[in-house]
């Protein structure tokens, strides 16, 4: 089922929680907000399920307005942080819960149940209490909890944060297939830029209760909108030039920073100034210079550091301007020493002018 | 829009919300506003005075009830603490044997009543006691159990296990490091016990001492019982209220509004300034339990069983006293018989079923008004949280006298018309014992996270059914042993009975009471006898299910 968030604000006392947010997330979608703590993600995700009433906007679900609808009349399917287990239920009543609400006929209810709980690896748990599983168990049941009462909209409230970091891995793609598998729509909050990536169609960067940039994760990734987007989604450079010429027809900019020149992909009139945001591994280090080798810059080492896979760089380049440049298989190519002078390019059509 | 906001104000909870508030004024705040209003009136023209304040100024009397109040009270106290401090020392720093034990039944005066434990120092040591009896056989002098020592006697045997229980639990609290890192820094170790350990605890000895003497001040069955011509404040109270009944209770109210300023700055002392002056510490290695060479041992194990002993004897003087032929006061030890428990069952069991049936409507209407502010309390809270905690509350800060006197003055005439019903000792019960159930409710509520609540909503389930389907069962715990304190503690109730009982309605307090009174021990044993039995197996039923120290949430 669709989602449709129409400007909406939500106080809490004088803080302003939410700030005229509009979303729309399509049927089948796995979208994700994504934010910093106190950004308004989980706020916007509780106010969805009907536990906040926003003060302005409107909340469809399909073509239906439900801003008046109570919580338990949301037909959504809820995964909690704390995965709000009941603790005095069996696994088993714990998943059966949402379909005795309903009503559901006993043979029907336990055919559901068992086969949810099968679908998410728990058979033969039935009888536990939640106090005797493993947190990924936990986390499990939680899940199986909500999907089995087969809810049009799937919220998901930072699902994964209190699991170790492999099970954390794990957990994720595999709530990813059962999304696929089940075509359920899904709203997936959390503060994890790689775990957004991983898992969403679609991410919401949510900044002060402002919606950021809305995308999919390569198009953040690779257009981020701001420098809040930039710097949040991965690391980022932000590297700052002076315009001295732009060419209307190739829609370049020459720009300057420290004396050195560069080309940059972009339209801003000469005279200003301009900030890109730069990805480290679109950096190349350049060992042997040719002739006519495009921005080259120099630049020195101020630290580095080895991280298997790949070297990172800590960068003073021209202007006294900080970089962070990452090389991967360095064994090629060798791992440069503090204070060394180096040459790196920027790919012209790279760096992401931001606006303002 | 405003029609909205309107509505906002008069959901289910606001007007819930108002009914406890009503109950909780109707119930302690009117009665106590009543009385202080009538210790204002003079008796006989029923215009403004200040007659009763000038006449507990003026005769001698009134002011050594007072003083005597203070001093058995400061008396027993030093008392507790001196005894108090090193049972908590010995059970929690040294490995002796029967440690369990000991500290179980180191809790347990607590819980029995006291005018019980009176009853059985006067079985003992009173004028026709079996020990007073044998020391005069071969001799020897001994104090009399009557006037300000035999009071200090029982209040101290049974209130010292409040010092117990903080300062092991302070001492419990104390990561081993502190100890540890005092040593380090090149301490010895009395030097260490005076600048780091005994500072830590003092909050706790403070909270101890405090509740002692609040428990002290507030007691009427023992001074009653065992003071004889040593008056009291609560007991004289008691007497001028009976004295003045029908007329106004002037000098009664002015004797309690003393009390009452007595036990509120002590409660209020203790809440806000101890209760700050707390040394939160996450312990996370506990102090070192040191195993002693077998002298020493022996010694600390012969301190602290002998203190339980003690402490425990006289209860089991009043059941083997119930078993025993009597004669009015006097008894015939040694011989069996089971004559009082036939009587008390079948020529008066009233005040049994009395004691049974009030206790339990009390509890009944305690477990729902405790869940119910509990959740306000936790859950809603809003402006009027902290008023209501402060309401539901203070009857913890009224002796029960005072309390008992406030309501049958109160609604003796007028439009409502409580006193001589049994409605009226149910309500005093109820407003008493209720912050102990919302005690153990509340912080279990605490650790409930809201969202299994939220869980249940969004899972089809409307909102109160949630509540009643998901969070009642697991508040279960707590609600039980807070039912079971409320149903055990009014069970015991005295003080406030006593004043607010008529004929038909008295308990097994009362009738075991007026019965020590006449000096009729034998019957008296074995209505003690039901009271302690009926009082310990709820409270044993319990530790065996939940393995919880029910001493503790007192």
């Amino acid at each position: 089922m669709r989602v449709q968030l129409t400007g909406i604000t939500k106080y809490f006392g004088t803080l302003k929680a939410i700030d005229d947010v509009s979303l729309t997330i399509e049927e089948g979608d796995f979208f994700t907000l994504l934010g910093p703590s106190g950004c308004g993600k989980t706020t916007l995700l509780r106010t969805i399920a009907g536990f906040y009433t926003p003060e302005a906007g409107e909340i469809r679900f399909g073509d239906r307005v439900v801003n008046r609808v109570p919580p338990h009349r949301r037909e959504t399917g809820m995964v909690f942080q704390n995965y709000a287990l009941f603790p005095h239920l069996t696994v088993y009543d714990n998943v059966a819960y949402g379909l005795r609400a309903r009503k559901v006929p006993r043979g029907e209810m336990a055919d559901r149940v068992v086969k949810i709980l099968k679908s998410v690896q728990l058979e033969g748990l039935e009888h536990r209490l939640p106090s005797q599983l493993s947190g990924g168990q936990q986390q499990r049941v939680a899940l199986a909890r909500a999907l089995v009462i087969s809810p049009q909209i799937l919220l998901m409230d930072e699902p994964l944060s209190n699991l170790d970091a492999k099970l954390r891995v794990s957990m994720r793609e595999e709530i990813r297939s059962i999304q696929k598998r089940l075509g359920i729509t899904t709203i997936y909050v959390t503060h994890d830029q790689e775990e957004a990536m991983a898992v969403s169609d679609r991410i919401a960067i949510l900044c002060r209760g402002r919606v950021e940039q809305v995308g999919t994760p390569a198009g953040i990734y690779f257009r981020p909108a701001s420098r809040f987007s930039a710097e949040f989604m991965g690391s980022s450079n932000i590297l700052e030039f002076a315009v001295l010429d732009y060419n209307e027809q190739t829609a370049m900019i020459t720009a300057e920073a420290g004396g050195q020149r560069v080309l940059l992909k972009g339209d801003r009139p000469a005279g200003q100034s301009v900030r890109c945001t730069l990805r480290p591994e679109w950096i190349r280090v350049v060992e042997t210079p040719r002739p006519g080798d495009q921005n080259l810059l120099p630049g020195t080492i101020v630290s580095s550091s080895f991280l298997g896979s790949m070297v990172r760089y800590r960068v003073t380049g021209p202007g006294g301007q900080e970089l962070t440049i990452e090389v991967h298989n360095p064994e090629e190519t060798g791992i440069h020493a503090d204070g060394e002078t180096i040459r790196y390019q920027i790919p012209p059509d790279r760096p992401v002018i931001l606006p303002g | 829009m405003r029609v909205l906001a309107l509505t906002k104000y008069f959901q289910s909870w606001n007007i819930i919300l108002v009914l406890i508030f009503a109950v909780l004024f109707f119930a302690v705040v009117y009665p106590i506003l009543y009385i202080f209003k009538a210790s204002f009136v003079d008796p006989e023209t029923g215009a403004f005075s200040l007659k009763s304040y000038y006449a507990f100024l003026h005769y001698p009397f009134y002011l050594r009830c007072l003083g005597n109040s203070l001093f058995v009270s400061t008396l027993a106290t030093l008392l507790s603490l001196v005894i108090g401090i090193p049972f908590a020392f010995s059970l929690s720093r040294y490995q002796i044997p029967g440690k369990t034990l000991l500290k179980t039944l180191g809790t347990l005066p607590l819980i029995l009543p006291t005018f019980i434990g009176a009853e059985a120092w006067l079985m003992l040591l009173g004028r026709n006691g079996l020990f007073a009896k044998v020391f005069q056989q071969i001799g020897l002098e001994i104090p009399t159990i009557y006037g300000w020592k035999g009071i200090v006697l029982v209040f101290t045997l049974q209130f010292f296990p409040f010092v117990f229980l903080m300062v092991s639990a302070a001492i419990n609290a104390i990561d081993r490091s502190l100890e540890e890192s005092a040593t380090n820094l090149g301490a010895g170790r009395l030097r260490v016990f005076f600048t780091v350990t005994l500072p830590v605890i003092t909050p706790a000895i403070l909270s101890g001492a405090l509740v002692v003497f609040y428990l002290c001040i507030e007691n009427f069955g023992v001074p009653t019982l065992i003071g004889e011509d040593f008056r009291v404040l609560s007991v004289q109270a008691y007497n001028e209220f009976i004295s003045e009944m029908g007329g106004n209770p002037s000098m009664a109210g002015a004797l309690s509004m003393i009390l009452l300023a007595i036990t509120l700055s002590l409660t209020v002392f203790q809440r806000y300034w101890v209760g700050r002056t707390h040394y939160a510490m996450t312990s996370l290695n506990p102090l070192e339990v040191k195993k002693l060479r077998p002298l020493p041992t022996f010694l600390i194990w012969s301190f602290c069983a002998g203190l339980v002993f003690v402490a425990l004897f006289p209860f089991v003087v009043v059941m083997i006293a119930s078993v025993t032929k009597t004669s009015g006061p006097v008894m015939y030890f040694g011989q069996f018989s089971l004559d009082n428990f036939i009587r008390a069952f079948t020529i008066a069991p009233r005040p049994i079923i009395n004691s049974f049936f009030l206790a339990s409507v009390a509890t009944a209407i305690g477990i729902i008004f405790g869940v119910v502010v509990s959740y306000l309390l936790v859950r809603k809270r809003g402006a009027v949280s902290y008023f209501l905690e402060i309401l539901v509350m203070l009857p913890l800060a009224i002796a029960g006298t005072v309390q008992g006197i406030a309501l049958a003055a109160t609604y003796n005439k007028g439009p409502i018309v409580l006193t001589g019903t049994w409605m009226i000792l149910v309500l005093a019960y109820f407003t008493r014992k209720v912050p102990y159930s919302i005690k153990t409710t509340a912080s279990l509520l605490q650790q409930i996270d809201r969202s299994i609540e939220e869980a249940s909503i969004n899972l089809g389930v409307p909102p109160v059914i949630s509540f009643i389907k998901v969070v009642i069962p697991v508040m279960m715990p707590g609600i039980i042993a807070g039912a079971i304190i409320m149903w055990v503690t009014t069970l015991a109730e005295l003080s406030s009975t006593i004043v607010l009982y008529y004929g038909p309605w008295a308990t097994m307090t009362v009738e075991v009471f007026q019965r020590i009174g006449s000096g009729d021990f034998g019957p008296a044993s074995a209505y003690a006898t039901i009271l302690i039995i009926s009082v310990l197996i709820p409270l044993f039923i319990l530790n065996r299910v939940s393995g919880k120290d029910l001493a503790a949430s007192l």
